[in-house]
């Protein structure tokens, strides 16, 4: 007896879910941001914070990603390119701005070349502070919303305080 | 020959053309002239061999005083002769190009038309370098009457990135500007013939963000952190430039304590710096293990740092007038702990990327720039002291404690990546010997002094050697509380030419590591380049492509004939 479709979905989405929690693969986009967050995403991928052992790696293609990682305020000719990049990406898929430039244009808000910060150009699951945000917050941070993605809900979209310049 | 010799003979070369001469400060002379006279007094200084070019700087002296003025800053040693040329600010104001003569200068005259308003007669390429694709025409960022209103985006038939394929009868191959190698966008194209590169063209601006008219909105203190946000990476660089200009326009004399902590701050960002240039470079070569090294024992200086200034990144230690934070007992501690074992790996990393025969195959011979080459194309900091060239403004022109505790000079002779490679990490030893003398004799006093509000009128240009290379500022008060106008040229700018010239005629595989090789910073530099293109690129038939192929291999077993390499693989 054929198992009902219902089940099947049931099993091959649990499948699924229980293969992209403990393989999410990333890919990162910098749109205008000063590279301190770049090197700290990149000091999360080696071996003293090795965030690899969550099965987290990073990738060269959108096409392979899960996760896109994106830093800095949007500048306007990268604001096409990060548009590019995420519809490339397969579904599901998710967004995880890093550093306060990404979240609210930090230091750069309000600057003639920046277009705004990365949730007016792109719907973003996860923030994480700082300028830089530390190794262990970026682990934190992704990790947060690998719980979400395990438990089925996107997390809970709260968006920023932003201040008069954004 | 010292700083006064050099300015007088400048003076000399620049007699015929000079209209009047100012003095702003004791290391610079300021010689107005013509601007009909510009290309014969850039080539006078030229003929004469004296100094580089190091920037240019255009300057809005507002709608009362009605001119625009370009400067043209040479730098020799300490001494700084600026060739200042004045524009009618209304109509169409020209100036001659000298790209032919000085290759870097087309960069600073695409930013001088594109933000100034400034039309270049003659420069190779006067497309925007900095600017979006949308930017409306006639509106430039550097003028005293720009509102970010009148930037707003304008529908054109923008230029779309070509795709991987075939352009009349090129072959192109884009890369770009999101992709695996770089961690930054930038975005390249290269026309291939087979697999040797026959030109090479770049696209950057898309991590632009204004910060030079930022700061003009911005007050004295504020922009201090701001300035820090330019590169995440030589953070430290940008503070420190700025505040040295800042402090000698304000007259502040900045107590020794604090500028042997600058300098310590100084050497650890260029440990940082290097040790992760080492790491991404090895990366591009495909020696993972060396860059997952490299990026762990990274960790050591990082943990210094925020042990020190209480961040990884941007550490904001200095402020105008000093520093925030001391060097106690415990930290002394710390730092010599970990210069112990960052030495110890920094030998071992020197001995590999001399010995290890497969990364040799990648480095040895390949991209080798000469002397004079490096001199044309104007090449700074590690790029151009591994080609032999003499340039480091630590040594040239000592400021903060530099005069104190120097720094020894590290060339090498042979100009290609192996050289890179040796030249950036034997820097490291002898920042490591630099950090241990500053912790052992570190002055004693105060850490900062009162910074006024307001700055005093004037302009002054402060250099400072980043880890990769030269950073200029150019810094001008109108006495009030926020600055006049900031111009920063960072070194990453120079150095893409010499990339980029040098990567006609060699394997398309090589262009990663060629590009690593001079520790690229977009976030720093963020222009746009182009380099002449052979055109003639033809349409192979499968003959030929097969005599290409037998002729290619027999090179090959050529090159693998040739005498073994000095160690074994280990």
């Amino acid at each position: 007896m054929i198992a009902a479709p219902s089940l099947i979905n049931k099993v091959v989405s649990g499948i699924t879910t229980w293969a992209r929690v403990n393989s999410p693969w990333i890919i990162h986009f910098n749109s205008g941001s000063c590279n301190g967050c770049d090197i700290e995403i990149l000091a999360t991928l080696t071996p003293y914070y090795d965030i690899e052992r969550f099965g987290v790696k990073l990738k060269g293609s959108p096409r392979h990603a899960d996760i896109l990682v994106c830093t800095g305020p949007v500048t306007r000719q990268a604001r096409d390119r990060l548009l590019r990049i995420y519809e490339q990406m397969p579904e599901p898929k998710f967004v995880v701005a890093v550093g306060s430039c990404g979240i609210s244009g930090g230091t750069f808000a309000g600057c003639y070349n920046v277009v705004g910060h990365i949730d007016e150009v792109l719907p973003v699951d996860a923030y994480i502070p700082g300028c830089p945000p530390r190794p262990e917050a970026i682990i934190d941070g992704v990790l947060k919303l690998l719980t979400h993605i395990k438990d089925g809900t996107r997390p809970e979209l709260i968006k920023p305080e932003l201040g008069a310049h954004a | 020959m010292n700083t006064e010799a050099r300015l007088q003979r400048a003076k000399e070369i620049l007699t015929p053309f000079t209209k009047e001469i100012l003095t702003p400060e004791t290391n610079r002379v300021d010689v107005v002239i013509d601007a009909g006279d510009l290309t014969k007094a850039t080539a006078a200084m030229k003929a004469a061999d004296w100094g580089y070019l190091s920037a240019i700087t255009g300057l809005d002296l507002g709608p009362e005083a009605g001119n625009l003025e370009a400067l043209y800053h040479f730098c020799d040693a300490a001494a700084v002769t600026s060739l200042r040329v004045r524009l009618p600010r209304d109509g169409q104001p020209e100036i001659a190009s000298i790209a032919d003569q000085i290759p870097v200068a087309s960069f600073f005259e695409r930013e001088l038309s594109e933000m100034l308003g400034v039309a270049v007669v003659g420069t190779p390429d006067p497309t925007h370098l900095f600017l979006p694709d949308d930017w409306p025409d006639g509106v430039f960022p550097n003028r005293k009457e720009f509102t970010i209103e009148k930037a707003a985006p304008v529908e054109r038939d923008i230029p779309k990135v070509p795709e991987q394929g075939r352009v009349g009868n090129k072959f192109i191959v884009p890369i770009g500007p999101q992709h695996p190698a770089l961690k930054e966008p930038g975005h390249f194209e290269f026309a291939v013939d087979g697999e040797v590169i026959t030109g090479a063209r770049m696209r950057l601006g898309y991590v632009h963000r204004g910060i030079e008219k930022a700061t003009e909105q911005r007050n004295w203190i504020q922009n201090l952190y701001l300035l820090e946000r330019i590169c995440g990476i030589c953070s430290h660089t940008h503070t420190s430039a700025y505040a040295m200009g800042a402090e000698k326009l304000a007259q502040v004399e900045v107590p020794s304590r604090a500028l042997a902590i600058r300098e310590l701050i100084a050497g650890l960002e260029r440990i940082h710096s290097h040790l992760l240039w080492l790491g991404v470079a090895a990366h591009e070569a495909g020696f993972d293990t060396l860059f997952m090294y490299s990026w762990r024992d990274r960790e050591t200086v990082m943990n210094l740092l925020e042990e020190i200034t209480g961040n990884r990144v941007n550490y904001s230690i200095s402020v105008l007038g000093g520093v925030k934070q001391d060097i106690g007992p415990g930290e002394t501690r710390s730092i010599h702990k970990a210069m112990d074992y960052l030495e110890e790996r920094i030998r071992y990393y020197l001995d590999i990327v001399s010995t290890d025969a497969m990364f040799l195959q990648r480095t040895r011979g390949i991209g080798t720039m000469t002397r004079d080459e490096a001199i044309l194309y104007g090449a700074l900091g590690p790029t151009a002291r591994a080609s032999g060239l003499e340039r480091d403004v630590r040594i040239d022109s000592p400021y903060g404690a530099y005069h104190q505790f120097p720094i020894s000079l590290i060339t090498d002779e042979r100009g290609d990546l192996e050289a890179k490679f040796t030249v950036r990490l034997k820097e490291l030893l002898v920042t490591c010997f630099a950090i241990r003398t500053i912790v052992d004799n570190l002055p004693a006093g105060e850490l900062a002094v009162r910074f006024p509000r307001k700055v005093p009128a004037g302009e002054t240009v402060s250099r400072v050697e980043a880890p990769r290379g030269e950073a200029f500022y150019f810094i001008k008060s109108n006495g009030g509380e926020n600055p006049e106008r900031i111009k920063i040229r960072t070194p990453s700018l120079c150095n893409w030419t010499s990339v980029l010239n040098k990567a006609v005629g060699h394997q398309l595989a090589d262009m990663p590591m060629l590009i690593a090789g001079m520790d690229p910073c977009f976030s720093c530099n963020d222009r746009m380049v182009t380099v002449r293109r052979k055109d003639e690129t033809e349409t192979m038939s499968w003959a030929q492509l097969r005599a290409y192929g037998i002729e290619k291999y027999k090179m090959k077993s050529e090159v693998r004939t040739r005498p073994a390499l000095r160690y074994p693989l280990r």
